[in-house]
C-alpha cells in the first residue's frame, strides 16, 4: 500500500503543480483575451460613433464661432531623460484657422535617445476635431546626446465641433522606443 | 504508512528531535502546524501595530504623527501583514495541526515540502517590513498596488513583489499538500461526503489558491518587467492599460475573499455543533453552498471595478453575479442558525466567538450585498464604507474565527486548558470595541469619508476619534489572548481526553495531547455526517 500510495500522491502533485503553472500562464493570456472579447462582443464600445455631422449652416457658424481655450501639456515616461515643454501653456484660437504652437524637446543625457510622443484629448470626443497638418508626433525622433530642437505642430479646429466643447487640453506623453538609439 | 517523505524510517524508529533542528527541519504537521500559528500571530501583532498608527494619525484632523507618504505606507503594508502574513497562514497552520487528525492520517502527504512551504514564510515577511527602511520606503500603492502607482515607486515596491512572490509559492505548496492529504490519505470508513466541514472547506480553499495564486503572481510579476523591462503591460503611453491591472488583479482578489473565509466557516461548522450538542444541519447542503461560492467567486471579481467606466452590461452582470453569492451564504448562516435551534447550548469561549461570527460576519455580508449594487456602489466606491465591510467580515469573519478555533482546539494542541474567564473577556472585550471602531466607520463611508488618507474633513472628526479609541482598546485586548495562550500552556490545568462534551469529529478520540506520531497506522472508522465518529477500530499512535 505504501509503494502504491506514494505512486498516488506523485501523480497527484504533478496533477496540481500544472494547474499552478497554466494558471500562471492564464494571467498573461488574460490581456489579449480581453481585447479580443471586447472586440468580438462590442461591449466596450462606451463611444459610438455618431451619424456624420451635417453640414454646417452659416447661421449656426455665428453660435460657434467663439474661441476655443486651448491648453498644452507634455509628460515624459519615467526614465527617459528628455524634457519636453509647450512655449505657451495656453491660448485662444478661432475655429477653422491655423494655429502653430511650438514644442521644445531637449535630451538631457549624453547618449543617444529615439522618443516617440503620442498625443492625448481632453475631452476624448474633440480628437476627432482637432486636424493636425504638422506635428512632430507623426514619426520616431532621434537625439543627439545634449541636443535641444523645436517643433511647429500646426492644426486646425474642425468647424463641425459641437458648441458644447468650449476647452481643449492637447497632451502629449513622450516614452523611448528601446533598441532604436542609432537608427 | 503512506507518507513520501519519510521513506526509509518508520515513525516509531525516531522520537520527537529536540532543540532548534526540531523547528529547521520539521516534518511533523504538528511542530510545522504551530509554527503556522505562532508566525501568522507575530504578523497579527506587527499589522497590528501598524492599524494603530493608522489610527492614531487619524484621531483627528490635521496631521499629526506621519506625514502622507508613510501613511500610505502603512496603509498598504498593513493589508499586505494582514492578509499573507496573518490570516492565510493561520488557516494553513490550522490545516496542517488537525487535517491529519481529523482524516486519520500519519502525516501530511508531502512532509518535506510542508516543511519548506513553512520556512518560505519568514523570508518573504522579513522583505516585507524591512521595505519600510529602504530609500523611498515600503510600498505605498495600497495592498492591491494598483498600476500606475505600482510601476513608479521606488525599490520597495521591488521588496514587495518578490515578497510576494515567495508567499505564493508557499502558499501554493501549502495547497497541494492539503489536496493530496485530503485525497489520497483518509482513513477507511472516511468517505468524502462524511468528511469534517474543515476539511471540505481546506480542500477547496486549497483549490481556489491553487487557482488564483499564479494569477496574482502573474500580474505582479508584469508590474515588475513594467518597471524595469521595459513592457507596457499597464502603461498607456506605451499602449498598455492600466485598469487591465486591476482586471487582473481582482481575478485573483475576489476569489482571495472567500480563500480567507471558507476556512472560517469550515471551523463554525464544527464549533456550533459541539456546544449545541446538536449534529449539523443540512451537512450535504454546507458542502454544496461551500463549493457553489468558490465557483460563483470566479464570476463577480469587476464589482470592485464599477467606477472604471464598464460598459452597463458587464455591471449588471457583474452586480447581479454578486448578489447570487449572498444565497450559499445565505445558506450557511440559516444552517448554523438551524443548528442552534433547539440545542442544549451552552457558552464557553469558542462558543462565543462562533455566535459572534455568525451575527458580525452577516453583518458585514449585509454591507456587502449593499456595495454590490452598481448605482450605490458609485457613491460608496473607497469610502470608509468599504473599510468597514471588509473589516466585519475579515477581522469578525476571519479572525474571530480562528481565536473560536485556538480555543477550541488548544487542550487537543496542548493537553492544557485555557482560562475560561479569561478567554471569555477577551471574547466580550473584542467584541465590543471592535464594533466601537468599525461600525462607526460605515457613517463616515455613508458621509463620503474616503479611504487611505491621513487628514480629513472636520465634520469627521468625531466617529474617527470614537474608532480610535475602540482600535487602541481592541488591539491592547489582544493582548488578553497572548497572556491566556502563555500562562495555559505552562500552567494550565490538564485537558481531559474530550474536554467538550458534544465534540464528535476523529481527533477527539485520540490521546489529549495529541501524540507527537498520531495515526501511524490508519484507523477504521464508521462515520456520519461531519466527520461524526459512530465507531473506531485500531488506529495506533507513537
Amino acid at each position: 500500500m505504501a509503494e502504491s500510495s506514494r505512486a498516488d500522491n506523485r501523480v497527484l502533485l504533478l496533477k496540481l503543480g500544472v494547474i499552478a503553472c497554466v494558471m500562471f500562464a492564464f494571467a498573461w493570456a488574460l490581456i489579449p483575451l480581453y481585447r479580443v472579447i471586447c472586440e468580438v462582443t462590442g461591449i466596450n464600445q462606451l463611444v459610438k460613433a455618431d451619424a456624420p455631422a451635417p453640414a454646417v449652416a452659416a447661421s449656426d457658424l455665428a453660435v460657434t464661432a467663439a474661441p476655443v481655450r486651448l491648453r498644452f501639456d507634455a509628460t515624459v515616461q519615467a526614465g527617459l531623460p528628455w524634457q519636453v515643454r509647450p512655449l505657451v501653456g495656453q491660448m485662444a484660437a478661432p475655429r477653422g484657422e491655423f494655429v502653430r504652437v511650438d514644442y521644445e524637446i531637449t535630451n538631457a543625457s549624453n547618449r543617444e535617445v529615439t522618443g516617440q510622443a503620442v498625443p492625448r484629448y481632453l475631452p476624448a470626443a474633440a480628437g476627432n476635431y482637432v486636424k493636425k497638418l504638422e506635428c512632430f508626433c507623426f514619426r520616431q525622433q532621434v537625439f543627439k546626446p545634449g541636443e535641444t530642437r523645436r517643433f511647429p505642430v500646426v492644426f486646425v479646429i474642425d468647424r463641425a465641433m459641437p458648441a458644447d466643447i468650449g476647452e481643449i487640453t492637447l497632451a502629449y506623453s513622450v516614452f523611448d522606443v528601446p533598441g532604436q538609439g542609432a537608427s | 504508512m503512506a507518507i513520501s517523505t519519510t521513506a526509509g524510517h518508520a515513525p516509531h524508529e525516531h522520537g520527537k528531535p529536540t532543540g532548534l533542528w526540531r523547528w529547521l527541519a520539521a516534518t511533523n504537521h504538528k511542530d510545522i502546524g504551530s509554527m503556522y500559528l505562532w508566525f501568522s500571530f507575530t504578523m497579527f501583532l506587527s499589522g497590528g501595530v501598524m492599524a494603530l498608527c493608522i489610527r492614531a494619525e487619524l484621531f483627528q484632523p490635521g496631521l499629526q504623527f506621519f506625514q502622507p507618504e508613510l501613511f500610505n505606507q502603512l496603509t498598504t503594508l498593513h493589508g499586505l501583514v494582514m492578509v499573507f502574513g496573518a490570516i492565510m497562514p493561520a488557516f494553513t497552520g490550522l490545516a496542517n495541526w488537525l487535517l491529519p487528525l481529523m482524516i486519520g492520517a500519519p502525516d501530511m502527504a508531502f512532509a518535506r515540502m510542508n516543511n519548506w512551504s513553512f520556512w518560505l514564510l519568514p523570508p518573504a515577511a522579513l522583505l516585507l517590513l524591512i521595505s519600510f527602511f529602504v530609500p523611498g520606503g515600503a510600498a505605498a500603492a495600497g495592498w492591491t498596488l494598483y498600476a500606475p502607482l505600482a510601476t513608479q515607486m521606488g525599490m520597495g515596491m521591488d521588496l514587495t513583489i518578490f515578497a510576494i512572490h515567495i508567499l505564493g509559492v508557499s502558499s501554493i505548496m501549502g495547497s497541494i499538500n492539503i489536496i493530496v492529504t485530503i485525497l489520497n490519505l483518509r482513513a477507511p470508513g472516511m468517505t468524502m461526503m462524511k468528511m469534517p466541514m474543515f476539511a471540505w472547506a481546506s480542500l477547496i480553499t486549497a483549490y481556489l489558491i491553487i487557482a488564483v495564486m499564479p494569477v496574482l503572481a502573474g500580474v505582479v510579476t508584469m508590474v515588475l518587467t513594467d518597471r524595469h523591462f521595459g513592457t507596457h503591460f499597464f502603461n498607456a503611453a506605451g499602449g498598455g492599460d492600466p485598469v487591465m491591472y486591476q482586471h487582473i488583479f481582482w481575478f485573483f482578489g475576489h476569489p482571495e475573499v472567500y480563500i480567507m473565509a471558507l476556512p472560517a466557516f469550515g471551523i463554525v461548522s464544527h464549533i456550533i455543533p459541539t456546544f449545541s450538542r446538536k449534529p449539523l444541519f443540512g451537512y450535504t447542503s454546507m458542502v454544496y453552498a461551500t463549493s457553489s461560492i468558490a465557483v460563483l467567486s470566479f464570476m463577480v471579481w469587476a464589482h470592485h471595478m464599477f467606477t472604471t467606466g464598464m460598459p452597463a452590461t458587464a455591471q449588471l452582470f457583474f452586480m447581479y453575479a454578486t448578489m447570487l453569492i449572498a444565497v450559499p451564504t445565505g445558506v450557511k448562516v440559516f444552517n448554523w442558525i438551524g443548528t442552534m435551534w433547539q440545542g442544549a447550548m451552552s457558552f464557553e469561549t469558542p462558543m462565543l466567538f462562533a455566535v459572534g461570527f455568525v451575527c458580525l460576519f452577516t453583518v458585514g455580508g449585509l454591507s456587502g450585498v449593499t456595495l454590490s449594487v452598481a448605482a450605490v456602489d458609485i457613491q460608496l466606491q473607497d469610502t470608509y464604507y468599504v473599510v468597514a465591510h471588509f473589516h466585519y467580515v475579515l477581522v469578525a469573519g476571519a479572525l474571530f474565527s480562528l481565536f473560536a478555533a485556538i480555543y477550541y482546539w488548544f487542550p487537543k494542541m496542548t493537553g492544557k486548558m485555557y482560562s475560561e474567564p479569561l478567554g471569555k473577556f477577551h471574547f466580550w472585550w473584542s467584541m465590543i470595541w471592535f464594533n466601537v471602531t468599525f461600525f462607526p466607520m460605515h457613517f463616515l463611508g455613508l458621509a463620503g469619508m474616503p479611504r487611505r488618507i491621513p487628514d480629513y474633513a472636520l465634520q469627521f472628526t468625531d466617529f474617527n476619534r470614537i474608532a480610535s479609541i475602540g482600535a487602541f482598546c481592541f488591539g491592547l485586548g489582544q493582548l488578553i489572548f497572548l497572556y491566556n495562550m502563555l500562562r495555559s500552556i505552562r500552567h494550565g490545568q490538564a485537558a481531559p481526553h474530550k474536554p467538550w462534551e458534544g465534540a464528535e469529529t476523529l481527533e477527539w478520540q485520540i490521546p489529549t495531547p495529541a501524540p507527537y506520531h498520531s495515526f501511524v497506522e490508519a484507523p477504521h472508522v464508521e462515520a456520519g455526517d461531519n466527520g461524526v465518529i459512530h465507531s473506531m477500530t485500531g488506529g495506533a499512535h507513537h
